[in-house]
Order: structure tokens, then C-alpha cells, then sequence
């Protein structure tokens, strides 16, 4: 599904994704963990064409994005961590935009695939509202629903719970759990280690721009092998 | 007295359509090339680039009663000769657009990076993203200040007068040398103070039309 090869990337002098290689097969939800600035984000972000890599060779579904460019975008869809709604169109017209514009699929089709999608993640009530009239944890969903709504085949999350409060981060958590049960592949970046541990078929530890441990979450949280993630799993597990 | 109330203000209504004429031409092609000018300072080309702000640096650093002078009996010299209307037109377009260039440049540049990431990995290009996405709410950002300008347009566009066009104030200024009277420039003020206010209301009107969201 996901082929990566041996990515670099820099930002100027500073070296971002120092080699990276994994694969992802279709159907896992994979989640990436790490302390800040070690890559996880720009490595979500080189996937899906946000940021063009240096050097390495990327495959979506056997693609090459090099040589493909937008075709490989296409089979992916985005959650970020500021949610980046549209705030001048309402809940549904976020949802229609891209499948009318981009797919040229039809007013009413697309407004009910919309309708389904967000009675999926229980936000039926809210397809008039503007963005600005929602809770973080509803917009967060209404971001996710927008990115299905494209019918991607992989599902990228950029730290989707890190800036809600902590009473929103479980309506989020539940709707993505829901989506890893469907076996939809996702890449999420998160800090929230218990639902890593619980939803994700692997774990991808991040450290200075290298995945330093791919492997299943058992592994990382109950036993883990190196001394830099037993660091790190202290030092965010006494944060919560 | 009223009837002659009733006459010069006919008299002046008369004027006043080159001054509705002037603003009508004006309101429209300076924004289309306030837009244009806009889309091209942000392109990252620097020739462009380079080009607009010296264009947007010399129109709105000078007085534009000399950009009308310069348009008016500058040309000439360099053998354009121009009729007072599209003089005048001409001036307050290129003028205007310098404003509306710097306005909408500063307005798209106020949208979060967000916006253009999330449009980007649905799938939208360019051009359906600046179309649907930034600019529209570019639009909301912008009103105040393109409100501003819209009521100095109307104050402006009294200039003409200068190169001989029959506008209101120089109907005004025409009444008042023949009967030697005040009242035709107050009845000017009013005439002014109108058409402001309906300015002022429709983009209040549209302030409010766009306060539904955010």
C-alpha cells in the first residue's frame, strides 16, 4: 500500500527525515510516536505532497509520487492538528466542496454521502452550523468526515487530538477507532499513548528523523528494547 | 427661493452624472486590476513582483491630483492626447487599482496557511482554491477598507473638475459664480453626503451578510 525508501528531507541547514523506510499494508492503522521535532508531521506531510521530499523513492499503491505527482494524492486523505476547516461554508458545505469540484459528482449525490458521513461521526444536527459554531472535538470530526468524503484508500492524522481539550479527545479518539475497525490504512501521529497502544497494529518510534522501532505496540509499551523510547514513554506518561 | 432650489439642484444633478459615470467606470476596473495586481504580488515571480510594487510605490506615494495633471496635460507632450473623460477614467483606475492591489494582497495574505494545505490534499488546484476558498474569504477581510476607499472615490472623483470635466462640483461651482449665491454648494454637500451614505449603507449591508460565519 505504502512504500517508503530511504526518505531525506531538510528544512535549509536542518535535517528533518534523516533515512527513513517502512511499508504499510493495506488495512493497518499504524501510529507513529516520537518527541517533538523528531519528523513524525513531516514525514505525514511528505506522504501526501504537503512537502516535497529530498532524496528517496515514495510508492502509493505502487506509484511513484515523483513520477506521478497528483495521482498518488488522490488516494489520500488529510487531518491536521488545527482542523483548517472552511469557515465561510457550514458543516455540509465543507463536506461537498471537494467531491463536487474536484470529483464533478453531483450536488445532490454528494450531499448525501455527506449526510451519511456525518451521521457517522454523530454530527447529523450540525450540517448548517459554520465551523465557528462548533466545539474543537466537532470540528476535529467534521475534518474527518470532510477527508472520507473523498473515499481515500489511506487516511493520514497529524496529531488530530493535540489541540483539543482533554474532555474533547475521546469523541475524536472513538470516531477513528471506528474507522481502524472498518480496516481503512491510517497513519496517525499522536501523543495519546493509550490509544496507540489499543488501536494501532503497529508502532512507529521516532527519533531524530529516523524510525528507530517498527513494531507491534506491545513491544514498545510493554517491553520496550531501547533506552531512548523507555525515556520518552516516562517522561509522557508522567505528563499525564 | 424653492423654486430655485429645485433648479440648481437639477442643474447639479446634471453634473453629477460624470460623477456617477467616473465611479461606476472606475469602481469596476479598479478592482479587477486590484485583483489582478493582487494574484501577481503574491506569484512569487519576481519580475512580476517587482513590477507591481514599483507600480503600487509611484501611484499611491503621488498626489493624484498630479496623475491627472500628468494624464491630462502630461500625455500630450508625449503624444497621447486624451478626452477629459477617459483622462480622468484612466487616472482613477490606475490610481484606485494601486490601493485595491495593496488591500487584496494584504487580505489573501491574512488567510491561514491551513486553508491552502486542506484544499490542497482534497484535491483542488490553484485556481479552484484561490476561487473558492481563499478569495471568498478574502472578501469578508477586505470590506472595511474597500469601504474606505469606495467613500474617498466619491470625494475624489470632485478632482476632475481641475481638467474641465462637467462634474457636480464644477456644476456646483458654475451656479454659484452665475447667481452668486451659497446654495449651491450646500445643496452640493447634500448631494455628496447621499451618495456616501448609500455607500456606507450597502457595505454595512455586506459586513453584515458576511458576519454569519467566524
Amino acid at each position: 500500500m505504502i512504500k517508503a525508501n530511504d526518505i531525506y528531507k531538510s528544512f535549509g541547514e536542518l535535517e528533518v527525515l534523516s533515512g527513513v523506510s517502512f511499508e504499510v499494508e493495506q488495512g493497518e492503522a499504524i501510529s507513529i510516536i516520537g518527541p517533538s521535532g523528531s519528523g513524525k508531521s513531516t514525514l505525514l506531510r511528505s506522504l501526501i505532497g504537503l512537502e516535497e521530499i529530498n532524496s528517496g523513492e515514495l510508492y502509493i499503491e505502487g506509484i511513484s509520487v515523483r513520477e506521478s505527482g497528483k495521482k498518488t494524492y488522490e488516494k489520500m486523505g488529510m487531518v491536521f492538528q488545527g482542523f483548517n476547516l472552511f469557515p465561510h461554508k457550514t458543516v455540509m458545505g465543507n463536506l461537498i466542496e471537494a467531491p463536487m469540484v474536484v470529483k464533478g459528482i453531483k450536488k445532490s449525490a454528494a450531499r448525501a454521502k455527506a449526510a451519511a458521513l456525518l451521521k457517522k461521526v454523530g454530527l447529523s444536527d450540525k450540517k448548517d452550523s459554520f465551523p465557528a459554531q462548533l466545539s474543537g472535538g466537532q470540528k476535529q470530526r467534521v475534518a474527518i468526515a470532510r477527508a472520507l468524503a473523498m473515499e481515500p484508500d489511506i487516511m493520514l492524522f497529524d496529531e488530530p487530538t493535540s489541540s483539543l481539550d482533554p474532555e474533547l479527545v475521546g469523541e475524536v479518539l472513538t470516531v477513528i477507532r471506528d474507522l481502524a475497525e472498518e480496516n481503512i490504512t491510517m497513519l496517525i501521529v499522536t501523543h495519546e499513548m493509550g490509544f496507540a497502544r489499543d488501536v494501532s497494529d503497529r508502532v512507529f518510534f521516532m527519533d531524530h528523523g529516523q524510525i528507530i522501532s517498527d513494531t507491534v505496540p506491545e513491544k514498545i509499551f510493554v517491553n520496550p528494547e531501547s533506552e531512548r523510547i523507555q525515556n520518552f514513554l516516562t517522561k509522557i506518561l508522567s505528563q499525564n | 427661493m424653492f423654486d430655485y432650489i429645485i433648479n440648481v439642484s437639477g442643474y447639479i444633478l446634471e453634473g453629477s452624472l460624470i460623477t456617477f459615470q467616473l465611479y461606476l467606470v472606475t469602481a469596476i476596473f479598479s478592482v479587477i486590476l486590484g485583483i489582478a495586481g493582487a494574484l501577481g504580488k503574491i506569484s512569487k515571480i519576481p519580475l512580476l513582483e517587482s513590477i507591481l510594487s514599483f507600480y503600487t510605490w509611484v501611484f499611491r506615494g503621488t498626489p493624484l491630483l498630479l496623475q491627472l495633471f500628468f494624464a491630462y496635460y502630461g500625455l500630450p507632450v508625449l503624444g497621447i492626447t486624451l478626452e477629459p473623460f477617459p483622462a480622468a477614467a484612466l487616472t482613477f483606475i490606475v490610481n484606485y487599482g494601486a490601493y485595491f492591489t495593496e488591500i487584496f494582497r494584504g487580505g489573501i495574505e491574512s488567510i491561514n496557511e491551513g486553508q491552502y494545505e486542506a484544499a490542497k490534499v482534497l484535491g483542488m488546484n490553484y485556481r479552484q482554491t484561490m476561487s473558492r476558498i481563499i478569495i471568498p474569504q478574502t472578501v469578508k477581510r477586505i470590506l472595511p477598507a474597500t469601504s474606505n476607499e469606495a467613500i474617498n472615490l466619491v470625494k475624489d472623483s470632485a478632482l476632475v473638475a481641475v481638467i474641465g470635466l462637467g462634474d457636480l462640483l464644477r456644476a456646483a461651482k458654475v451656479a454659484v459664480t452665475r447667481d452668486f449665491s451659497i446654495i449651491p454648494f450646500i445643496i452640493a454637500a447634500v448631494f455628496y453626503l447621499v451618495i456616501s451614505s448609500v455607500i456606507v449603507t450597502v457595505f454595512r449591508k455586506l459586513e453584515e451578510k458576511y458576519s454569519v460565519y467566524e
